[in-house]
């Protein structure tokens, strides 16, 4: 057994685990606690396929260790919604935000920490909080009109 | 224009798909995991060409917690693979061809352990000289990779005298034009888990485009009949006809049948770029002249595609690329030629476009020049020379006559996009400048003239009561669940909740043929106009007999089958579905088989459905970092009725914007046979900060008057023609022309002295 304990709070459960303080949380989430929602694809904080919530902040799972997490609070697309869907997957739903599906949850973690921080971002606000997550499927389009619906200007 | 509106409000609808994809509750086939099951690694070659000497596994084998190792040996069938010509090695005997070429797979308990056990395997290799550019391996001193040389397909396309007939054209425009090695880079990149079963069958979760396909090519590897293999293909993280190829499947076949557990296998990123397709690079070498009118004479074609290692469906690209090297003109004399080269420049295969992007690139662009020549608006131009709805297909092929080609034309001229080219706004500094650009297709759907392509489906009431499609195709992002599921509450007048819809399972579905060539929608299509009257007409019979309602005055709707209403007092329920069900004690199924419509007239690879498109572009060149950004985009797509609006919206801008990559950043560079961009981190994928703000689509929606066909694919149409829209925005913006893709940045900087000097002289000059 692996002598460092890794605790965390994840979709508001705790969890403690025996890892290697190295390991990735994007490893713990999806093959330890089975949170498959979490996507891998780059691995490399490129695609932001992995992005979750740390304390509130989104970061790609890919890029933190055990012990940089260790204590923390990590809320992943299996965590987001309170009983119903939460406004942002609903406006994916009807906008056509997604098509494969496979950026679709680090990409919704992404809104949902761009509208924590700017609740009616501008057309170029959405593109900046955005940047981090690649999408080959939609074009963006879907996902821009959901943002929109949200919550975002269509204005500059 | 299609957009989100009261026009398509009735059809737009929710995915099916769409809850569990936006609360990650969806189980990807690489999600998937079973206790116990063993973990899958690939040993690809170090060399790009080689001959392989020995290949020691000792070691890895006595890693502890290794619990299968297989190398070539470990074969039981045929140790090959490839769609149409089986020549990739599944693990390589004695040579290697490219950096992706497997020599050994290891399954261990852990990643890591399947990982340490891979470098503990040993390959003595004797490099051979790579063999990196097509036309160098032409060469008659060039080394072979196969035995057959370094050909893999011809094709040449001739009508007319055109040597004879330049003479007399008043312009000719000779071009040459290189497109790059894009990569599909879907997010989810290749892997699966494959299960062998109690019973002794074995069961493949792992993505790809023809389940039946990959069944068949895993019952020649594995030496078991097809039967005895499942093939579970769906959902799948995108594909854009990358994954239509077998990739990881041989490897935890073999594994897993070895072992006798469970195997997952799931490529990292680089391991994906590393063994997987890329779209074909093309050098085209274009010749084309015009008489004094502007009317083309005479157009010459010479293509060279580098096809990398091995065939997968590198001759069927080529013959595509061929078809489309012509364009939607008139031309009385026309010569083309196409060669498809074996290098060891990885694996180039099936992509979205599927060879028409590289060559109405090069046929758009020589448009431009000659109308420029001629002195004529580019888009009058292509009008003169438009080819008229009864004219042969590009190959001298009948193809099915449309008025679709002028009405995209007629999309653009009306468009305020293309308006904008007369009457452009004054930049706001010195160095970004403005232009105008649009292209004009025609793409053909389905396999084409000569290819096997089954189509059918089947469509039944179960036992639980569900009226069930089913269909082998695969969800990869595309909607073909939403689209199947709206054809049916049209033809039935059903709720959702009524249906069933199967695909993606080799056990539990037909063989329809491929999830490729924009031709799921028309077999869904044509297979439910066939099959909808006879379900429907049971199910009506059965209600008549239980309700003892005359057939004539029941019709299909939410929930069973309902009596019309004789006056205003309202239609009732004669029987639900399930009632229908249980009386009739069992399923009712019926089935259809049929092909892809095809040309009658015997040309290989001629196709019969074309979709045409055109597109508008307006961007702006930065001259000083020579980035080009696009400001606004006009789709125009007469494809028939847009059936799932969401849908049809979703895969031109997807397409749209994929074809902005393949224009301005994307290339899998490649230098000795090796990859020299690994990641997404320097083979750059558009990013939402590269959308143009301003999109518009035009979607065309007639069909002749009694066309049996429908609705046409749109899933690769919307990333046809961009980038020579973008090229001629181009050159009306800095007055450069482009030939080479993705746009080098560094022939669009500009000094900035010179600039300031420019701007001066131009405002004398004009």
């Amino acid at each position: 057994m692996n002598p460092y304990t890794w605790r965390a709070v994840v979709n508001g459960a705790e969890a403690e685990l025996h890892v290697q303080p190295a390991e990735r949380l994007l490893t713990i989430l999806r093959d330890d606690l089975g949170l498959t929602g979490t996507k891998v694809s780059c691995e490399l904080g490129r695609c932001g396929s992995c992005i979750v919530h740390m304390d509130g902040r989104p970061v790609n799972a890919c890029l933190v260790m055990a012990y940089q997490c260790n204590g923390a609070s990590i809320t992943t697309i299996e965590g987001l919604a309170e009983g119903d869907l939460h406004k942002v997957q609903e406006a994916f739903l009807e906008e056509g935000g997604f098509q494969c599906g496979y950026c679709t949850p680090g990409m919704i973690m992404s809104v949902k920490a761009l509208l924590d921080e700017t609740p009616n971002p501008t057309t170029d606000q959405i593109k900046e909080g955005l940047s981090g997550n690649i999408c080959r499927c939609t074009g963006y389009g879907g996902i821009l009109r959901a943002v929109k619906r949200c919550g975002g200007n269509a204005s500059k | 224009m299609l957009t989100r509106g009261e026009r398509t409000s009735h059809k737009w609808r929710r995915r099916p798909d769409g809850p569990d994809k936006v609360t990650g509750a969806l189980r990807y086939l690489t999600d998937m995991s079973l206790p116990g099951m063993l973990h899958g690694k690939v040993l690809r070659s170090a060399e790009p060409h080689a001959f392989v000497l020995d290949i020691r596994t000792a070691k890895a084998e006595r890693v502890p917690g290794v619990a299968a190792v297989i190398t070539h040996l470990d074969v039981p069938g045929l140790n090959r693979f490839g769609i149409v010509n089986p020549d990739q090695p599944v693990l390589c005997e004695d040579r290697v061809r490219y950096v992706g070429d497997a020599i050994a797979a290891v399954a261990a308990d852990t990643k890591e352990t399947a990982e340490y056990a891979l470098s503990l395997i040993e390959v003595d290799y004797e490099p051979i000289p790579v063999v990196d550019d097509p036309e160098l391996a032409l060469l008659p001193e060039s080394p072979k990779l196969h035995e057959g040389g370094n050909v893999l397909h011809r094709t040449s396309y001739r009508k007319g005298e055109p040597e004879d007939a330049f003479a007399g054209c008043t312009h000719i425009v000779e071009g040459t034009y290189y497109t790059p090695r894009q990569m599909h880079a879907y997010m989810e990149t290749e892997g699966g888990l494959f299960v062998p079963e109690a019973d002794g069958r074995l069961t493949v979760y792992a993505a790809t485009q023809h389940g039946y396909k990959d069944r068949m090519q895993l019952s020649r590897i594995l030496g078991i009949p097809e039967e005895a293999i499942r093939i579970v293909s769906s959902p799948i993280g995108g594909s854009f006809g990358g994954k239509d190829e077998l990739n990881v499947q041989p490897y935890g076949a073999l594994l897993a049948r070895k072992a006798g557990i469970p195997v997952k296998l799931h490529n990292s990123r680089r391991e994906s770029v590393r063994a997987g397709l890329k779209r074909h690079p093309m050098k085209i070498v274009m010749k084309t002249g015009i008489d004094g009118e502007g009317r083309l004479i005479a157009h010459e074609a010479r293509i060279t595609a580098d096809t990398g290692a091995y065939s997968t469906l590198g001759a069927p690209v080529l013959n595509f690329a061929t078809e489309h090297a012509s364009g939607p003109y008139r031309i009385p004399h026309v010569s083309i030629e196409g060669v498809s080269v074996f290098t060891n420049n990885g694996v180039s295969g099936e992509f979205r476009g599927f060879g028409g992007n590289q060559a109405i690139f090069a046929v758009e662009s020589q448009m431009n020049r000659l109308a420029e020549l001629a002195g004529m608006d580019p888009w009058e131009f292509r009008r003169l020379n438009l080819r008229e709805p009864d004219d042969p297909g590009p190959l001298g092929q009948r193809i099915l006559p449309s008025a679709g080609l002028l009405k995209a034309w007629q999309s653009i001229a009306d468009s305020e996009v293309w308006s904008r080219r007369t009457r452009k706004p004054t930049e706001s500094e010195p160095w970004i400048k403005r232009g105008v650009g649009a292209a004009l297709a025609m793409h053909g759907s389905g396999l084409g003239y000569g290819i096997p392509d089954p189509g059918g489906g089947r469509l039944s009431l179960t036992k639980e009561g569900k009226l069930e499609a089913a269909f082998s195709f695969e969800e990869f992002g595309q909607g073909i669940t939403a689209t199947l599921e709206l054809m049916l509450m049209e033809r039935f007048g059903c709720g959702a909740d009524d249906l069933s819809i199967v695909i993606g399972d080799t056990d539990r579905v037909p063989h329809t043929g491929s999830s490729t060539a924009s031709r799921s929608t028309t077999i869904a299509h044509i297979a439910l106009s066939k099959l909808h009257p006879q379900l429907s007409e049971r199910l009506i019979a059965g209600a008549s007999a239980m309700a003892g309602v005359a057939a004539e005055r029941l019709m299909t709707g939410p929930g069973g089958i309902w009596i019309k209403p004789d006056d205003d007092s309202g239609s009732s329920l004669a029987a639900t579905y399930k009632e229908l069900a249980e009386t009739l004690g069992g399923e009712l199924a019926f089935e259809t088989k049929f092909d892809f419509p095809v040309t009658p007239d015997p040309i290989v690879g001629g196709h019969y459905l074309y979709t045409c498109a055109a597109v508008a572009v307006e961007a702006e060149i930065n001259t000083l970092t020579g980035a080009v950004r696009l400001l606004a985009k006009h789709h125009a797509v007469a494809a028939g009725p847009a059936v799932n609006p969401m849908g049809y919206i979703g895969q031109i801008e997807g397409a749209s914007v994929m074809a902005q990559g393949f224009t301005l950043t994307e290339d899998a560079l490649m230098l000795d046979g090796h990859y020299k961009t690994e990641n997404l981190d320097n083979y750059i994928v558009p990013t939402i900060r590269d959308v143009a703000d301003d999109f518009t689509l035009h979607a065309i929606e007639e069909l002749p008057e009694g066309d049996p066909y429908g609705p046409r694919g749109i899933g690769e149409v919307g990333s046809v023609a961009l980038a020579p829209a973008i090229a001629m925005a181009v050159r009306d913006a800095v007055g450069k022309w482009v030939n080479r893709l993705p746009i080098p940045r560094e022939e669009l900087i500009e000094s900035f002295a010179s600039q300031l000097a420019g701007k001066t002289e131009g405002a004398g000059a004009t």
